[in-house]
């Protein structure tokens, strides 16, 4: 798995936009905090929510699928992958890394495009 | 459900050592995605698929996932497994889309109904911030 990559952008997706407004949504709900066991759900869920309303607010004729995974940084180790089963030409792929001190953010967003 | 049978069929693929080691991790996500999508892409649906994994080490820190989607839910859906053994943790999602003009709210096709959630509505499509939050929380193990 790629690290500190975004992927490709592809033909009508716009990874790039979708990137920075992830970014964003990230450095607002995590930026200066923690890892916190209390919190942390309504960290990932506000991450994806924000992430999911600034997508749709471009407008465009996209399904979307936004995951996020935050991980307590420690010693040990952790993986994630995934596979898409799709039109290459119209869907697109946007994945953003993020830390600080005391955790680890992966945010992966997921676009396909509305056949209309 | 024919997902969620797919999807755990291939997470026990991970279960050939039970020690974790970096490189061995890194390929099982890889052949876990791989395969869980072309064995979902083998039912022969008229979907588009997505499929994610994480592994993570047992008795380390916490992990939390979450998941929104905005789509069509009258024709898309989404399935999770959740996997463990005596060292580690895996969290498979896997999301179905359905291809071509979203449906009528009284026009679905059965195949629809295999990954519809519970909770679907009949909404029209586009119906603006309306999502569908879908949390998978597995591992909550603290430090020790």
């Amino acid at each position: 798995m790629e690290e500190y990559h975004r992927h490709c952008d592809e033909v009508g997706f716009n990874a790039e936009e979708a990137h920075n407004i992830v970014k964003e949504c990230v450095d607002g709900v995590l930026g200066g905090e923690d890892y916190d066991h209390n919190n942390i759900n309504q960290w990932t869920a506000s991450i994806v929510e924000q992430s999911l309303t600034h997508l749709v607010k471009l407008g465009k004729a996209y399904k979307y699928i936004v995951t996020c995974a935050v991980v307590q940084k420690s010693a040990y180790g952790f993986h994630t992958a995934s596979s898409c089963f799709w039109d290459t030409t119209s869907d697109g792929t946007c994945t953003v890394r993020w830390e600080n001190r005391t955790m680890n953010c992966i945010v992966n967003v997921f676009a396909i495009a509305i056949v209309l | 459900m024919e997902d969620y049978q797919a999807a755990e069929e291939t997470a026990f693929v991970v279960d050939e050592l039970t020690q974790l080691g970096r490189a061995r991790c890194e390929s099982w996500t890889t052949n876990v995605v791989e395969q869980t999508s072309s064995q979902l892409t083998k039912l022969g649906e008229p979907l588009k698929y997505v499929v994610t994994c994480v592994i993570m080490q047992k008795n380390a820190a916490g992990l939390h996932t979450a998941s929104s989607c905005f789509w069509d839910s009258s024709a898309d859906g989404s399935c999770t497994v959740r996997w463990e053994n005596k060292t580690m943790y895996c969290i498979v999602g896997a999301f179905g889309l359905g291809i071509g003009p979203p449906s009528p709210a009284d026009d679905l096709p059965p195949v629809v109904h295999l990954l519809t959630p519970a909770m679907n509505s009949v909404n029209s499509f586009l119906v603006l911030f309306k999502s569908v939050l879908w949390h998978s929380q597995n591992v909550e193990e603290k430090n020790k």
